[in-house]
């Protein structure tokens, strides 16, 4: 028994030292307020003091604030806002926002990821600080978010060492690919109708980086950046990998693949190259990205 | 522009219309004074609508329409509705209007294109429906008349417009016959008493020779025969333009037209 | 007053000039009170007096409350008032020229070129926070209503009523095709597009609202004088030439005046239908059909009727907003079931 608790205090020092170190690697806070920042998509905000009431009505941004470690500053994320799961998760909507319900919650600090119904200006109105953080199109976008992300809420030394470390992650993760790995091609499905994404937006971009081929760069559409694939065009283009990303969508599955006419006989599905992702995490561009590389690199480097 | 109701004089010299390859009417002359009745009748398809519409300005013409010795042409759209004031075949009734509101379009003409009704107009309006016995009308829409009171209420605007000349196509075709009396007399009195030149087009040839003064046989847009009813309405005119066969019965001191073939 | 102005009933009895004063009145003091952040409505009352001049009346609430009443409720209430208003006159016009009382205010295809105007502009530019989107979707709306005009007024075609309409049909078809192509191959920005068609008023300071008023105004005033003419139209374009309308000249000056007004109001808030039928429609059920009453009552019950509706779209699901589009459609459509319900002989359906 006594070993146990012994064990057991081991463990949980280690953890502390764990998460303290790794704390302990990231430059100080330094931010003093009042501070006026130059975004990259918001103009010049000014916030007076530190935010204590921050509002998130974007996914990606309720992630980031909780990475950077401004979690207990959050009063209120929107609807959609699952990760982590002990964000504060309220029936404001990112996507129909209402200005008044989002005041009468009196915020400090509000985070967009769009300007629609006119938040942003309203806010301002109301003497509100808004940050627009919106769908970043290149990963150096991603961390310039978290980035601002850090300098608004008093965590730009947080912020800055977590970029850092995703920014290690990421190159460790890229060391792990041989050349003869890459080259290897694969299909990115973002819903069961075939939609895919091109190495011109902000996932492609990742692929890219695994050194992947990407079949929907040559498929008709493909400078929408989003174009719709044919059940014909994969099966002939033959991916050697097979990534889902509507997994939580729409329930698909790598066992539900086979039963589309013609997947069965994809290599990606004969080898068992069929990945599964998390829908939110390839849908957004925050913290999680790095996840989500090291996912990508783990399926082209297995054995 | 208030016209007095004094003297007109209307000639109407060579007038065509032509609507895509057709040649609907062509070189039509006519001349008419005030207090006169020109009665226009022919088969169907003789152009005798469309020449009404091309003197009361609807359908584009060729030829010269002169008033008092002006060209008609050269006048705005409300001028001319000043001097002539036409009562289609088959009138649109708006829904919802009232007898008094229609009868006061007639004073469109008189007003300013964004002016409202004067006094003098709401009374003008007043008088018109008095004449022709429809003040207990005022205030009933138009779409809950009777046909004969309903062409009335046509004629009335007519009136309101105040127009020397009043063309009039095919007033009683879709009236009975008590109605059809009604309105002819109707016709003549007022022609008589304000001097308004009527132009009107008929299909019962019988009632044509009735009142009106002069008729004009029309057939494929020609003006074939025209004179008083007694020398248009003949046999032979009938058969040839018609192709119909009929006796011309004289009694009651003017043509009735019987149809012989059944 | 002579007996015979009795008789027509083309005129507005002064009685009602009271009751559309205070249908106005309580109205705005309803959009300025309601919302989801409570505020009394005597704090409300002082904050809108204080800001008349000279009166130094001031109210207790602080800054974030005080900008709500001011720059976010009252802009928002008075700029649902100058569109509601411009729909709902644009409707009645257009049902008067055309003669068909389910003529809306898009007819000509204000909205397809309005909607494809708004979506170059979104997919074009890339920065969230923008300007050039109301003179992006205003100047599709013109460029819209002139092809159909064009096209409706070729020597073939002849200017009538029903060629226009049809030219209308024509051009709204082509560029909402048009739209969806660019739609098809920007899909990532569908969503805001869609949101822009739905509509919003969600205002913030009186920016939009002076952007709008000056066409609205101007239109307005256009519109109301030729209310006469417009109860001459209801004969139909033949009859109204002999009665001395210049028929074309007369529908080419409703048009523009009722498209521009509507581009205008469109430009700002996105797409918002049914305004332009129901409150005509509801207006002709207890005020006749003479465009002489319809068109300044329209004028007046168009206004509330959108500032009622957004109240409906800013609290009914809060803390979402439903789209006012949405929220007018939802009213629209039983309505229409009314009204079919309701028709007897003699109507105006």
């Amino acid at each position: 028994m006594k070993k146990k608790l012994i064990l057991l205090a081991i463990s949980v020092s280690l953890l502390a030292a764990c998460t303290t170190s790794k704390k302990a690697d990231y430059p100080a806070n330094t931010v003093k307020y009042p501070v006026t920042m130059s975004t990259k998509f918001s103009g010049q905000v000014r916030i007076d003091k530190e935010p204590q009431r921050i509002i998130s009505l974007s996914p990606t941004a309720t992630e980031a604030l909780f990475a950077v470690g401004a979690g207990d500053q959050v009063i209120a994320v929107d609807d959609q806002s699952n990760y982590p799961d002990d964000a504060p998760k309220s029936d404001l909507s990112g996507y129909t926002p209402n200005v008044e319900a989002i005041l009468a919650k009196k915020p400090d600090l509000v985070i967009v990821s769009n300007d629609i119904n006119n938040i942003v200006a309203s806010l301002r109105a109301a003497k509100v600080p808004v940050l627009i953080e919106p769908a970043a199109k290149t990963l150096d976008d991603a961390y310039f978010q978290i980035l601002e992300i850090g300098i608004a809420t008093a965590h730009d030394g947080d912020s800055t060492g977590l970029v850092n470390q995703m920014k290690q992650d990421i190159t460790d993760a890229q060391a792990k690919i041989s050349s003869s790995e890459k080259k290897l091609s694969f299909y990115h499905e973002l819903d069961n109708t075939y939609y895919s994404v091109t190495s011109d937006t902000f996932l492609g971009a990742l692929y890219k980086m695994a050194g992947l081929k990407n079949i929907a760069d040559a498929a008709p559409g493909a400078d929408s950046g989003y174009p719709q694939l044919s059940a014909e065009y994969i099966v002939k283009a033959n991916p050697d990998f097979i990534f889902l990303a509507d997994t939580k969508c729409c329930s698909v599955t790598a066992a539900s693949l086979k039963d589309r006419p013609g997947f069965a006989a994809l290599d990606a599905v004969k080898n068992g190259k069929v990945i599964e992702l998390d829908d939110d995490v390839a849908s957004r561009w925050g913290p999680r990205t790095v996840e989500l590389f090291k996912q990508i690199v783990d399926a082209v480097t297995a054995k | 522009m208030n016209t007095v109701l004094t003297s007109t004089a209307m000639r109407i010299e060579n007038l065509g219309v032509r609507i895509g390859n057709r040649q609907i009417v062509q070189d039509v002359s006519l001349e008419i004074s005030s207090g006169d009745w020109v009665c226009v009748i022919g088969p169907n398809g003789a152009g005798k609508s469309s020449l009404l519409k091309a003197i009361a300005g609807i359908l584009p013409s060729a030829g010269t329409i002169q008033v008092n010795d002006f060209d008609l042409s050269t006048l705005s759209h409300r001028d001319r509705a000043c001097w002539i004031a036409y009562v289609a075949q088959a009138p649109v009734i708006p829904p919802g209007m009232t007898v008094f509101d229609y009868v006061m379009l007639g004073r469109t003409a008189h007003l300013k294109l964004l002016a409202s009704e004067s006094d003098f107009d709401l009374e003008m309006t007043n008088y018109v429906l008095t004449e022709l016995g429809l003040s207990e009308f005022a205030t009933r829409q138009v779409a809950s008349l009777s046909g004969g009171e309903r062409q009335r209420v046509t004629i009335a605007r007519a009136l309101a417009q105040a127009s020397p000349i009043v063309l009039l196509d095919e007033p009683t075709s879709a009236l009975d016959i008590g109605f059809q009396q009604e309105v002819l007399t109707l016709i003549n009195a007022l022609r008589k008493e304000k001097k308004i030149a009527v132009i009107s087009t008929m299909h019962d040839l019988t009632t044509s020779g009735i009142y009106p003064d002069r008729l004009l046989l029309m057939a494929q847009g020609q003006v074939q025969v025209s004179g008083s009813a007694i020398e248009v309405l003949t046999e032979a005119n009938i058969s040839a333009h018609y192709g119909a066969n009929v006796r011309i019965i004289n009694d009651l001191g003017r043509p009735i037209v019987v149809p012989t073939d059944f | 007053m002579p007996l015979s102005s009795v008789q027509t009933s083309t005129r507005i009895p002064p009685k009602w000039w009271f009751a559309c004063a205070g249908a106005v009145v309580v109205t705005i003091l309803l959009g300025v009170c309601i919302g989801a952040v409570g505020i009394s409505p005597k704090q409300t009352a002082l904050e809108l007096l204080s800001h008349l001049p000279g009166l130094s009346i001031h109210s207790n609430l602080d800054e974030t409350d005080s900008a709500i009443i001011w720059d976010l409720r009252l802009p928002r209430v008075v700029l649902a008032l100058v569109v509601g208003s411009m729909l709902a006159t644009a409707g009645s016009a257009y049902q008067g020229t055309f003669r068909n009382p389910l003529a809306d205010p898009y007819l000509l295809g204000v909205s397809a070129g309005a909607g494809l105007g708004a979506t170059v502009e979104i997919v074009v530019f890339e920065s969230p926070v923008r300007w050039s989107l109301p003179v992006a979707a205003f100047i599709g709306a013109l460029i819209a209503v002139s092809l159909t005009y064009a096209l409706g007024s070729s020597s073939i075609a002849g200017r009538s009523a029903s060629s226009l309409v049809l030219a209308g049909v024509a051009v709204a078809a082509l560029l909402t095709a048009a739209q969806t192509l660019v739609q098809q191959r920007n899909s990532d920005k569908v969503r805001e597009v869609y949101a822009w068609i739905l509509g919003r008023l969600a205002v913030a300071g009186w920016s939009d609202l002076a952007l709008v008023a000056p066409y609205v105004v101007v239109c307005t005033v256009v519109l109301l004088r030729y209310r006469r003419v417009l109860d001459v139209f209801a004969v139909g374009d033949e009859e109204a030439t002999t009665l001395g309308l210049p028929v074309a000249r007369a529908r080419a000056v409703i048009i523009l005046a009722a498209s521009l007004g509507t581009a205008a109001a469109v430009a700002v808030t996105g797409l918002i239908g049914f305004v332009g039928i129901i409150v005509p429609h509801t207006i002709r059920l207890i005020a006749g059909n003479s465009y002489r009453r319809l068109l300044p009552l329209s004028i007046v019950f168009g206004g509330v009727f959108l500032v009622l509706a957004d109240i409906i779209a800013r609290t009914a699901m809060s803390p979402e907003e439903i789209p006012i589009g949405v929220v007018t459609a939802l009213i629209g459509a039983p309505f229409f079931l009314y009204i079919l319900a309701a028709r007897k002989e003699g109507s105006l359906v």
